[in-house]
C-alpha cells in the first residue's frame, strides 16, 4: 500500500507546477457514426498522447498552448490543429480527412504493444478475426482466440476455452459488459458471438486489472457494434449450413442508432431431408438461432445511453418411433444490459450498467407412460457504476463498485410414471451476492517506468431459502436442514491485488511483469471427458469454498524492421486453489433429492509455462505465429489415490500459425495452421469377468494421452467489384459509379489434408469369448474430416 | 432415465459427424488383481468363482477366458454362528442344478459349460445355505493375501401382480408388466430377472436355458419410496440379430415367463448400479469413466452379493 500511495505522489506531482488544459470528447467514424475504440489522440510536439475506451472517449490534460493534434486508427491518421489554452471538448468524426500514412502509424500506433503496462493482453479487430479461415465459413471469434498462445480449445467439438491452464469456467465472457455463462452452440462447434453485430474483442489472459474480477484465467471482453447512425444498411451472409441478416440505421442522425443481427443454421431442414419419413429416427433434429439488439441515444453532450440484448436457442430433438422414444434438449442464453454514460467534468467519466443473464438448459424424454423432465440454469441480475478519472497523461484512476445477485438452479427434475408422481424432491435454488469494491491506478512514473496497480474487495453472501442434505451412511437417511428466505448461509470474502508493470528499454524493446490475486466465486462441473451444455454452474455455497489464486508473469516485448514486427515472450506461473471435480463414480441422477456439493470433491492445480508471439501487423502479408509451452496439474485428496495428475487439457506444445495475404484489391487469401499435444484421458488398464459380464478397471486419472491434434485450415475471398461503368447522362461518356451493393464471396476448406483427430478414445469389446471371436481393442473417435464450404456475404 | 441424457449426447455426435478406427496406444498402470465373483441366494449354498484381472491388451481367446480362473485358494463362509469352508469344484463336474445356478452366474448355457472346465468353490453343508434376514461373511485367502466382504440376505417384497401387454399397435409382442407396493421408510433395491420356460419348438428345451438381465436390471426406492406404481420390463432374450426392429425386446404372445425379483443389500446395488452403468456407458465421452465400487476389503475386485428373490409367472396374453 505505501508504494501505492508513493506512485500516487509522484503522479499527481506531475501537474503542480503548470498551467493546463484538458482535451476530451468522443471519436467517432464519419460514415457510420460508430464510436471507436482504442483509437489513439496524440501529440507529438509533447509526446504526450492516450486512448479512446470502450465508448470512444477519450480525455488528455496537458501544458496549455496551441498543438498539432493527431487522431489514429485503424492504420490511418488525421490532424487537427487546435488551441489548447483552454479546456476543449472536442469529439471527432474520423475518417474525414484520411492520410495513409502506415509509416507513422506503425511507429506511434504500433508500439503500443511495448509502451502499454498491459501484459497477456491481445486486442483482436474483427477484421483480423474475418481474415482467419473459418468452419463452414461461420466467422468464430471463440475460435479465432484459440489461435493465440496460452488459449486452447477443449477439443474439436468441445464447449469453451482454456487459458494458462484454468478451466473453462475460470474465463469471464463478457458482452458489452453483461456475463455470458455459455458461449457456445453446438457443442462448441460455434460460438455466441455473430461477427457482423461484434465491433471489437479484447482477451486478457495474465495481470487482470482491478476493475475485473470474479474469475481466475481470463477476461474476454466483446464489444457490439452500436449500429449506423448516419443511414440504413443491411448486410449478411448465405452459407452452407447457417445465415445471418444485419439491419442497422439512425433512430435519429447523429443521435441515435440501432442494429439488429440474426442468424439460425439449417442442420435441422438438411437432417430432415436426409432422415426417410418411415425411418425410426425421423423425429431427430438439431439447430439454433441467435439474435443480438442494440440501441443507443445521446442525450446531451455529456450522456448517452446503451441498451444490449443477446438471445440463442439450441434445440435437439431425439425420436425414435419404434420405442415411443421421444426427447427435447434446448438450452441457450439471454441477455440484457443497459447502461448509462456521463460526464460530470471533461476529467470524470462515469458509466452505469445493470445487467441481466439467463442461461437454462432442459432435458425432457418420454417413453410410453413414463416422462421426465430436468432443468439447470441461472440467472443473475447485476448492476455496477464505474469511474475513470484522467488526471493528467501520466495518471488515470479507475474505481467502481459491482454488484450480482446470482440465482442458480443447478438441477431441477420432475418424473412420471402415468398417474405416479415419484419423489423427486424440490428444486434446488441456491441465491446469493456477489460484491466488489476497486479502485486502479495507471501511472507514468516516469518515461520508461510505468505501473497499473489496483487493489479490489471483493464479498460474497450464499442466503436461503436453502435445503441443506447431509449424508447418511450408504442406504441411510439424511439428514435436513431448512434455511429460511434471507437466512445468511455463508459469508466469504477477500483483497485481491493486482499490478502491471513496464519497464521500457532502448531498442523499441520492453519489459513486463504482472501479479494478480483472484477470487471466484462459481465454480463449473463436469462429468464427462468433453464439456457439454449439461455441465452444472454450481455457486459457493456453506459448503463449497470460492476458487482463488493468484498469476504472476513476466515477458519481454519488442518490435523489429520499423515496428512491422512485433514480438514478445512471456513466462507465467498460476496457482488455483478450491477447485473442485465430482468424485469418482457419481452418476448424472445422483444429485438429485440431494445437494450437487455433497457429489464434489476440491482439490488445487498449478499451471507454468512460457508463450512466444511474434506478429506481422501491417502489408499485404499479416498474420502471426504462436507457439506455447506449459504444463497443467491438478491435486486432489480424494482422486487418484491423491497423486497429481495432468488436467485434461493438460498441453505440451501448442504451435498456430496464421496468415493472411492481400494479392489485389479484390482476391484474399487465408491460412491458419494448428498443431497441439493430445488431451489426457482416462482408459481402462484392465479387464475381468464378474457374472455374466465383461467389466473394466480404469486406471490412474488422466493417464492416457491421445495422438497429437494438427490440421490445417485454407480460404479464398473474393470481393465484388466496387465500381460499375455507367454513362453519365449529361455528357453521355462512362463513368465509374460506386456499387451500392458490396458482396464477397468466400471460399474454405478445414482440414486440408484430412487429419483424422481424435475426439475422444475408448476401449470397445466384440465377439464371444466361448466362440473364440472375442475381442478388446481401442477405438478413435474422429469428428470432421476434410470440409470445403462457400459462404456469400453481402452488404447494401 | 437421467443417464438418458449421456446417451442421447453421444447419439447426437454418432448421428451426425464421427466416425471411428481402431488405434494402437500407450495404455499405462496395469495392476493384476484377485477378482472375486460370489452370491449366496435363499435356499442355496453359496457359489464363488474366483480369477485375474488381465492387462487391457492381453489375449481374449477361450484359453485366456478359462484361464483366467484361479484355483488354489481357501474360502471360507461365515454366517456369524458356523464357519464352512467351501470345497473347489469344476464345471464338468456338476449336478444338474448345482450346473443351473452356475449357469445364471456365468451366463453361459449348461449344456456348453458341462464341456468346459471353469473352477470355482461351493459347498453342501446347509448350515451356510442362503436365509432371510442372516449376514454371510465371506474370506479369502489366496497366495498370502486375506479378502473378505459381509452381505446380507434382506427380506423380500413380492409384485403385486404381473401381466403382459401388447405394445401398440403391435398386437403379438408386448413387455412384462407388474405393479409394486414400495415399504415405506426402509431403504429397498430391487433386480429384476426373466427366464422364457415356453418349449422352443426346434430344439425341444425352453427357449432360455437360465435366468436372464436386460439393460439395467436393478434400481432402488430413492424416488419412490412407499409408494405403489406399475412398470415395465422388456425381454433380454428379444435382441437377437435375428429378431426384427419393430419387435426387439418384446416378449411373444403366448410365452410362459418367470420372473425371479430379488432384493439386495445397499452395497450390492451400489456395486451393480455402477456396473450397469459402465457397461451402458462405457466408451461414452460423455459419461465419467465408472471404476465400480467392490464390497470387498483386501485390494480384490468383484462382489459378494446376497439375493432374496421371489418368483412370479406370466403367460403373454392379454
Amino acid at each position: 500500500m505505501k508504494i501505492i500511495l508513493l506512485l500516487l505522489i509522484i503522479a499527481f506531482s506531475f501537474n503542480a507546477f503548470t498551467q493546463e488544459s484538458t482535451i476530451s470528447g468522443y471519436l467517432t467514424d464519419a460514415s457510420s457514426g460508430e464510436v471507436l475504440i482504442g483509437a489513439k489522440v496524440y501529440i507529438p510536439s509533447i509526446k504526450k498522447g492516450t486512448i479512446t475506451n470502450n465508448y470512444g472517449f477519450y480525455s488528455l490534460t496537458i501544458p496549455s498552448g496551441v498543438y498539432t493534434v493527431e487522431f489514429r486508427f485503424s492504420g490511418q491518421i488525421e490532424k487537427q490543429k487546435l488551441d489548447l489554452t483552454k479546456d476543449v471538448r472536442f469529439d471527432y468524426e474520423f475518417g474525414q480527412d484520411v492520410q495513409q500514412l502506415e509509416e507513422v502509424v506503425v511507429n506511434a500506433h504500433a508500439e503500443e504493444n511495448i509502451k502499454s503496462t498491459k501484459i497477456g493482453q491481445i486486442d483482436l479487430k474483427i477484421a483480423e478475426i474475418k481474415a482467419i479461415p473459418a468452419f463452414m465459413g461461420e466467422v468464430d471469434i471463440i475460435k479465432a482466440i484459440q489461435f493465440l498462445p496460452g488459449v486452447s480449445s477443449a477439443a474439436e467439438g468441445g464447449q469453451g476455452f482454456y487459458v494458462r491452464g484454468g478451466g473453462p469456467d475460470q474465463n469471464l465472457v463478457l458482452l458489452d459488459e453483461a456475463t455470458v455463462y455459455n458461449a457456445s452452440h453446438l457443442f462448441g462447434f460455434f460460438s455466441v458471438f455473430n461477427s457482423d453485430a461484434v465491433k471489437s474483442v479484447n482477451l486478457i489472459k495474465g495481470g487482470m486489472p482491478a476493475n475485473f474480477g470474479g474469475r481466475m484465467s481470463s477476461v474476454l471482453e466483446v464489444n457490439m457494434n452500436e449500429g449506423n447512425k448516419k443511414r440504413f444498411g443491411v448486410k449478411g451472409g448465405l452459407g452452407a449450413i447457417s445465415s445471418r441478416l444485419t439491419v442497422e440505421g439512425p433512430l435519429k442522425k447523429d443521435k441515435g442508432s440501432f442494429i439488429v443481427s440474426g442468424r439460425r443454421t439449417y442442420i435441422d431442414l438438411l437432417m430432415k431431408a436426409a432422415i426417410p419419413e418411415d425411418s425410426p429416427f425421423s423425429g431427430t433434429s438439431y439447430f439454433f438461432y441467435d439474435l443480438n439488439l442494440k440501441l443507443n441515444y445521446k442525450l446531451s453532450d455529456k450522456d448517452k445511453i446503451f441498451l444490449s440484448s443477446y438471445y440463442g436457442k439450441d434445440l435437439f430433438s431425439f425420436g425414435n418411433k419404434e420405442d415411443d422414444f421421444d426427447v427435447k434438449m434446448p438450452w441457450g442464453n439471454g441477455i440484457v444490459a443497459l447502461r448509462w454514460n456521463h460526464l460530470f467534468s471533461d476529467k470524470l467519466f462515469m458509466n452505469i450498467t445493470g445487467t441481466f443473464t439467463d442461461y437454462t438448459f432442459s432435458f425432457i424424454s418420454s417413453q410410453d407412460q413414463f416422462s421426465f423432465t430436468m432443468k439447470s440454469g441461472i440467472q443473475d441480475w447485476g448492476g455496477k457504476v464505474d469511474f475513470t478519472y484522467f488526471a493528467n497523461p501520466r495518471n488515470k484512476i479507475k474505481y467502481g463498485v459491482q454488484y450480482t445477485h446470482h440465482i442458480f438452479t443447478p438441477i431441477s427434475v420432475s418424473a412420471e410414471s402415468g398417474e405416479t408422481v415419484f419423489d423427486t424432491g424440490v428444486a434446488q435454488k441456491i441465491k446469493s451476492h456477489e460484491t466488489a469494491f476497486y479502485v486502479a491506478d495507471e501511472i507514468d512514473v516516469t518515461d520508461e517506468f510505468k505501473v497499473n496497480a489496483g487493489l479490489r474487495y471483493s464479498m460474497f453472501h450464499h442466503v436461503g431459502p436453502f435445503t441443506r442434505y447431509i449424508p447418511g451412511a450408504v442406504g441411510q437417511q439424511e439428514t435436513i436442514i431448512q434455511y429460511e428466505k434471507g437466512d445468511l448461509i455463508k459469508f466469504y470474502h477477500g483483497l485481491e491485488p493486482r499490478i502491471s508493470m513496464r519497464y521500457a528499454l532502448k531498442n523499441k524493446a520492453s519489459i513486463k511483469a504482472s501479479y494478480a490475486y483472484n477470487y471466484q466465486y462459481v465454480h463449473l462441473t463436469s462429468l464427462s471427458a468433453v464439456s457439454l451444455p449439461t455441465d452444472i454452474w454450481y455457486p459457493t455455497t456453506d459448503k463449497v469454498k470460492p476458487q482463488r489464486g493468484w498469476q504472476a508473469s513476466i515477458g519481454y516485448f519488442m518490435n523489429f524492421l520499423e515496428n512491422k514486427l512485433e514480438s514478445s515472450v512471456e513466462f507465467y506461473y498460476k496457482d488455483m486453489r478450491n477447485l473442485i471435480e465430482f468424485k469418482e463414480g457419481v452418476l448424472p441422477g445422483d444429485n438429485v433429492n440431494d445437494n450437487t456439493d455433497n457429489l464434489l470433491t476440491f482439490g488445487k492445480g498449478w499451471s507454468y509455462g512460457s508463450e512466444f508471439f511474434l506478429k506481422k501487423k501491417t502489408g499485404k502479408l499479416t498474420g502471426w505465429v504462436g507457439y506455447t509451452w506449459s504444463k497443467t496439474e491438478r491435486l486432489f485428496e480424494t482422486l487418484n489415490d491423491g497423486n497429481p495428475f495432468p488436467a485434461k487439457y493438460d498441453r505440451r506444445h501448442d504451435l498456430s500459425i496464421v496468415a493472411n495475404y492481400d494479392l489485389n484489391k479484390r482476391w484474399s487469401f487465408g491460412v491458419a495452421f494448428i498443431y497441439a499435444t493430445g488431451n489426457t484421458l482416462t482408459l481402462p488398464t484392465s479387464w475381468y469377468v464378474q457374472g455374466q459380464d465383461l467389466l473394466y478397471e480404469y486406471g490412474q486419472r488422466n493417464s492416457t494421452r491421445m495422438a497429437p491434434y494438427h490440421r490445417l485450415d485454407i480460404s479464398a475471398t473474393l470481393k465484388g467489384k466496387e465500381f460499375k461503368e455507367e454513362k453519365d447522362p449529361d455528357t453521355g461518356e462512362l463513368i465509374q459509379v460506386k456499387k451500392k451493393l458490396k458482396s464477397s464471396w468466400v471460399f474454405s476448406v478445414y482440414n486440408v489434408y484430412n487429419r483424422a483427430n481424435p475426439y475422444f478414445l475408448y476401449v470397445d469389446n466384440d465377439g464371444d469369448f466361448l466362440s473364440g471371436d472375442f475381442k478388446i481393442s481401442v477405438k478413435q473417435v474422429t469428428l470432421f474430416p476434410i470440409i470445403p464450404s462457400v459462404t456469400w456475404n453481402f452488404e447494401f | 432415465m437421467m443417464k438418458n441424457i449421456v446417451y442421447i449426447g453421444f447419439m447426437l455426435f454418432a448421428f451426425l459427424f464421427s466416425c471411428t478406427k481402431e488405434v494402437k496406444i500407450d495404455i499405462p498402470g496395469h495392476k493384476e488383481k484377485l477378482v472375486i465373483d460370489g452370491q449366496i441366494e435363499t435356499g442355496l449354498p453359496p457359489i464363488v468363482l474366483l480369477s485375474l484381472s488381465r492387462n487391457i491388451y492381453a489375449p481374449t481367446d477361450v484359453n485366456a477366458f478359462l484361464n483366467s480362473f484361479v484355483q488354489g485358494a481357501v474360502v471360507t463362509v461365515s454366517d456369524g454362528n458356523t464357519t464352512v469352508q467351501l470345497d473347489e469344484f469344476c464345471s464338468d463336474n456338476l449336478s444338474p442344478a448345482e450346473l443351473d445356478q452356475l449357469a445364471s452366474i456365468l451366463g453361459i448355457e449348461p449344456a456348453l459349460l458341462s464341456t468346459v472346465s471353469i473352477c470355482g468353490y461351493t459347498t453342501t453343508n446347509p448350515a451356510v445355505f442362503g436365509a432371510v434376514g442372516k449376514s454371510y461373511t465371506l474370506t479369502v485367502n489366496y497366495q498370502g493375501e486375506t479378502y473378505t466382504s459381509t452381505t446380507e440376505i434382506v427380506a423380500p417384497t413380492p409384485l403385486n401382480s404381473i401381466w403382459w401387454k401388447a405394445d401398440a399397435p403391435l398386437t403379438h409382442h408386448g413387455f412384462v408388466w407388474a405393479n409394486l407396493s414400495d415399504p415405506v421408510n426402509q431403504y429397498d433395491a430391487y433386480q429384476w430377472e426373466s427366464r422364457i420356460i415356453s418349449i422352443d419348438t426346434l430344439t425341444g428345451a425352453p427357449k432360455d436355458a437360465f435366468f436372464k438381465k436386460t439393460r439395467g436390471p436393478v434400481f432402488d426406492d430413492e424416488f419412490f419410496d412407499g409408494l405403489t406404481f406399475d412398470f415395465f420390463y422388456d425381454n433380454p432374450s428379444g435382441y437377437g440379430e435375428s429378431v426384427p426392429d419393430s419387435i426387439r425386446g418384446r416378449y411373444v404372445y403366448g410365452d410362459t415367463v418367470v420372473i425371479k425379483f430379488s432384493k439386495m443389500d445397499a452395497k450390492v446395488y451400489e456395486y451393480l448400479e455402477k456396473k450397469y452403468t459402465q457397461l451402458a456407458t462405457g466408451g461414452n465421452p460423455f459419461a465419467t469413466p465408472t471404476n465400480i465400487p467392490t464390497n470387498i476389503e483386501g485390494g480384490a475386485l468383484g462382489l459378494w452379493a446376497g439375493f432374496s428373490p421371489v418368483y412370479d409367472t406370466v403367460i403373454c396374453v392379454p
